[in-house]
């Protein structure tokens, strides 16, 4: 910390906030809050005459309030850089620390908040983790039983530079601890609070028993786990040295604690899986392995920073296998704890991979996308007739899409992923993807509906997660009907109503709709945009009186090559027991009302107009179309 | 592909509501020790191994089991459980199949005495298994109106034995003769005479139930399956019969081990203390000679506060029960 402080390229801005973030990839504005600290950083030389004379103590958060600090502090001895704060909500004004900065002047309490904004090439977000809160859990007793504590809190107990310097004292009596019982996986692991193994929890558990046998081997230390997880390198012999140095192991998640409320002892019940019975033991003092948790604020991140949050909370890589230092938006990356738990090495891998991945950034000039990005035709827009709309930009997983009533929607082409979900959902069809237009998926439906189309089941495919699970379906050589004729999309966001409307009206017999699981969505909330879709189709066409089964929706997995051969043999099974005069008749029933349905497609010249526009597409994009600001 | 096959144990348990989150359990032991049967009364119960069974097919070891039986969906472990696995609820759907096999409930129950039944159906409405029913049968030679109790769901918690108006209803080692037989004489020589009612379940660890025996001649405890056993007759006969006070000491509410056995219990407590308040001219008369105190499963050390408590009352309590009523 020290060294990347003093460093010419760094400069650290701790005490700051990020409160906005404008721009793409290579051309952010980040605007940032510089707290005040009432104190000339650059006047203060870190003497800390103003925290001596400051009579006020409040708990320090960073000895987990097992101590006091002044209203004019430091964090921590090591603190970077090394300029005190005043404490605003604890000081009393009696302008003591004042009088002993005296020469050096360095403290204002007229200092206000500095708002900035900074031009980025790139971000990276490495906002940590916080800790699980035990108290919620009755049967712990932790905030009741005083010799309950924390792992944290042990951090600092036996810390040399902590509060008590590094002599292990209970809380209740101030006595030295003999037997002492660690518990893991609290709150962790467990479907009430947090579903995720925290990772690290076993390791530093057990790095606290053989730090505390070294400097008191009479120590009785016992661990109680489910599983001991200790996968990385050296972590497994670390485990051995602890059980050798004579810490036990007691396999059985505890359900209570007792406290005596004579001595403040505490009584564990849990079950002993080496003996199969319940266990009763007595200690002097507990520790709780608790959960890491995602910080309090990163929703409010998560929104400054226009990155999704995966289930739990933690943010979203853009692929969880190989690309997992990257966020869905380009240009920032994740660094650590705050994309998953971590451990140090993890961490320290994981920071490395995102400088790394910045620094592609920052030595680039031009910056390469996927080419199917989304174009607006101005002339069809709306918006550019003062009509108030916006779908597209609501659409947009990205905030790709400026909107603004009076003006044609514009897509920041270094901000667009090329989902199509705005393609799909625009009501007035302007606009379209490169290689995905309406009218070349038009062209795909006609030609797999050409031949006897009413025995055919059209199988909309997303290109992530359905269109993968049929290929592995195919090389997997799982037999699934001949009938299914398969189209490929880059997300079932772009699968649009038109499309299904002309299936039918061409008299398909079953149409498949297809994509990633909710969650799974390569384009973040592209399938939520789809499912909301077809789930509107399908009430729609039990309205009409379509039979059951000949519009199906079904979320499928690039691994689910079985799951795609049974849902297309179960179409082909519920196609089968449709008379055939009978489906015939209802192609022919529901062929006006799909064509009523479609006729915006085929009414608006866009097939043909659009197959003349896809050849000029290419050169509106290289005409300037996309619009990047000069200095990129 | 034929998707079709014999249906293994596991599906069958699978296939009862409640029982179908058996796959999730990953064997931490919360629901072992969290419950108390395994430590107070039968050392091979265990559902983690019970669950284990299910998941293995092990039908037979299954329902030979004394989890099967022993458990009596109080529910402690259901909350408690990491992967909010419904426990009671596995083990029920497995004694479903157990008795559809032919197996039946090892646990001592409760008997009705058909002639001295009379079909009033309160026995129905307070047990919280529904064992007990309404038939037709004949008794004596003539068709009549009495209960019956399903053995195969009785708990033998007794809440029903104390409250059948007419006695008709017996749990062998815990009649109402067997309780009675149990409260001493007074002696006036140390101190103020006790009575304490404790059910199996409330008191966790042992070093709590030894400070209960620990007391002199003048507290005498008497044990009972559940509070609910708890018939205010008693009270009023040991008060009677110059007993100075006594405590009923239960589960705390929710933690029944009967479920709703507490519940029945503090009704009728509060009710007889109520009553004893307005028959003595004495200002809290009832309420402090009868207590009923519901003890936490984390409330270690509280049942010596509480006998404490009520003796030193009872030695400032001037005028003797005897006297006063």
């Amino acid at each position: 910390m020290v060294d990347a402080a003093r460093h010419p390229k760094v400069d650290v801005r701790t005490y700051t906030e990020v409160e906005r973030v404008e721009g793409f990839v290579g051309n952010f504005q980040v605007q940032l809050r510089e707290k005040s600290r009432y104190v000339y950083a650059d006047r203060c030389n870190g003497c800390g005459e103003c925290a001596t004379v400051c009579p006020i103590e409040v708990p320090n958060y960073f000895e987990m309030n097992l101590a006091p600090r002044k209203a004019a502090y430091v964090p921590m001895s090591q603190s970077v850089p090394l300029v005190y704060t005043i404490d605003l909500d604890a000081c009393i004004h009696c302008y003591k620390c004042v009088e002993a900065c005296g020469k050096l002047d360095a403290i204002d309490f007229e200092i206000e908040d500095k708002v900035t904004w900074e031009d980025v090439g790139a971000i990276i977000v490495a906002t940590g983790y916080s800790h699980f809160d035990p108290s919620v859990m009755p049967e712990y007793g932790y905030g009741r039983f005083p010799n309950v504590i924390t792992a944290m809190e042990m951090e600092r107990l036996n810390n040399s530079a902590g509060a008590t310097a590094g002599n292990l004292i209970r809380p209740s009596d101030g006595r030295n601890p003999q037997r002492l019982a660690f518990i893991n996986c609290v709150g962790s692991r467990d479907k009430r609070y947090n579903e995720w193994c925290s990772g690290f929890c076993c390791m530093y558990g057990i790095k606290n028993a053989v730090l505390l046998k070294q400097v008191n081997p009479e120590l009785e230390i016992t661990i109680y786990y489910m599983d001991i997880r200790t996968p990385s390198k050296g972590y497994e012999e670390f485990y051995n040295r602890a059980r050798e140095a004579g810490v036990h192991f007691v396999q059985g998640r505890p359900s209570l604690i007792t406290e005596d409320p004579q001595t403040k002892n505490l009584w564990v019940y849990s079950e002993d899986m080496a003996l199969g019975s319940v266990m009763e033991r007595e200690y002097d003092m507990v520790m709780l392995s608790q959960a890491a948790i995602p910080q309090p604020d990163v929703d409010a991140m998560s929104s400054v920073l226009n990155i999704s949050q995966s289930p739990g909370g933690w943010f979203m890589e853009y692929h969880p296998k190989l690309r997992p230092m990257d966020s869905p938006t380009d240009g920032v990356y994740l660094a650590g704890a705050c994309q998953g738990v971590k451990d140090i090495p993890a961490s320290v891998a994981h920071g490395s991979a995102a400088a790394a991945r910045a620094g592609r950034v920052l030595h680039s000039d031009e910056w390469e996308i996927e080419p199917t990005v989304a174009v607006v035709w101005d002339d069809r827009c709306v918006s550019a007739t003062g009509r108030k709309c916006g779908i597209c930009s609501r659409a947009c997983p990205y905030g790709a899409i400026d909107y603004e009533q009076g003006k044609a929607a514009h897509v920041i082409t270094a901000k667009c992923h090329g989902c199509g979900g705005c393609v799909a959902e625009c009501p007035h069809n302007a606009i379209t993807q490169l290689h995905f237009t309406d009218a070349q998926l038009l062209a795909q439906i006609h030609a797999l509906l050409a031949d006897r189309p009413e025995e055919k089941i059209l199988a909309f495919r997303c290109h992530w997660c359905s269109y993968g699970g049929a290929d592995l379906a195919g090389t997997s050589h799982f037999e699934y009907s001949a009938n299914e004729r398969g189209l490929r999309v880059m997300c079932s966001a772009r699968m649009d109503t038109d499309f299904i409307y002309e299936a039918y009206r061409l008299g398909a017999g079953a149409v498949l709709f297809s994509g990633c699981h909710p969650q799974d969505c390569h384009y973040i909330t592209g399938q939520p945009v789809g499912e909301r879709r077809a789930e509107r189709l399908l009430s729609a066409f039990e309205r009409m009186g379509m039979t059951p089964g000949r519009f199906r929706i079904e979320w499928i997995s690039a691994a689910e090559g079985d799951k795609y051969a049974r849902v297309i043999n179960e179409m082909q099974q519920a196609l089968d027991n449709i008379p055939k005069e009978k489906l015939m008749a209802e192609i022919e029933e529901l062929r006006p009302e799909m064509e009523r349905r479609a006729r915006r497609m085929r009414e608006a010249p866009l097939v043909e107009e659009a197959l003349e526009y896809s050849g000029r597409l290419e050169a509106v994009v290289l005409a300037g179309a996309v619009r990047v600001p000069e200095e990129a | 592909m034929d998707h079709t096959r014999t249906l293994t144990f596991a599906d069958q348990v699978r296939a009862i509501p409640e029982g179908e989150h058996l796959e999730t359990c990953y064997a931490c032991g919360t629901c072992v020790s969290t419950c108390m049967i395994q430590q107070k009364v039968e050392p091979q119960y265990n559902p983690r191994r019970l669950l284990r069974m299910v998941m293995m097919n092990m039908r037979e070891e299954a329902f030979k089991s004394p989890t099967t039986w022993l458990c009596s969906a109080c529910d402690l472990c259901y909350p408690a459980c990491p992967q909010e696995i419904h426990i009671s609820g596995v083990i029920g759907a497995v004694k479903q199949l157990a008795i559809e096999a032919g197996y039946t409930s090892p646990l001592e129950t409760v008997t009705v005495d058909e002639s001295l039944c009379s079909g009033c159906g309160i026995c129905v409405m307070v047990c919280p298994y529904e064992a007990p029913a309404l038939v037709e049968k004949a008794v004596d030679g003539q068709m009549d109106r009495v209960s019956e109790v399903d053995d195969n769901k009785c708990m033998g918690c007794g809440v029903c034995v104390a409250a059948c108006p007419l006695g008709a209803i017996a749990r062998p080692g815990v009649s109402n003769a067997e309780i009675v037989a149990q409260i001493p004489e007074p002696s006036a020589a140390d101190g103020p005479s006790l009575v304490t009612f404790v059910c199996d379940w409330c008191l966790r660890s042992d070093a709590d139930m030894a400070v209960l025996e620990s007391y002199p001649e003048n507290v005498r405890v008497i044990h009972i399956p559940c509070t609910g056993r708890i018939d205010p007759e008693m009270a009023l006969r040991a008060l009677r019969s110059g007993i100075d006070g006594i405590l009923v000491c239960g589960c705390a509410p929710g933690e029944c081990h009967y479920k709703r056995g507490t519940y029945v219990s503090s009704c009728k407590i509060g009710l007889l203390g109520r009553m004893l308040d307005e028959m003595s001219a004495q200002a809290g008369f009832g309420s402090g000679r009868v207590r009923f105190v519901q003890i936490g499963t984390q409330e270690r050390g509280r049942i010596r506060t509480e006998v404490d408590d009520m003796l030193a009352y009872l030695e400032q309590a001037v005028t003797p029960v005897r006297e006063a009523g």
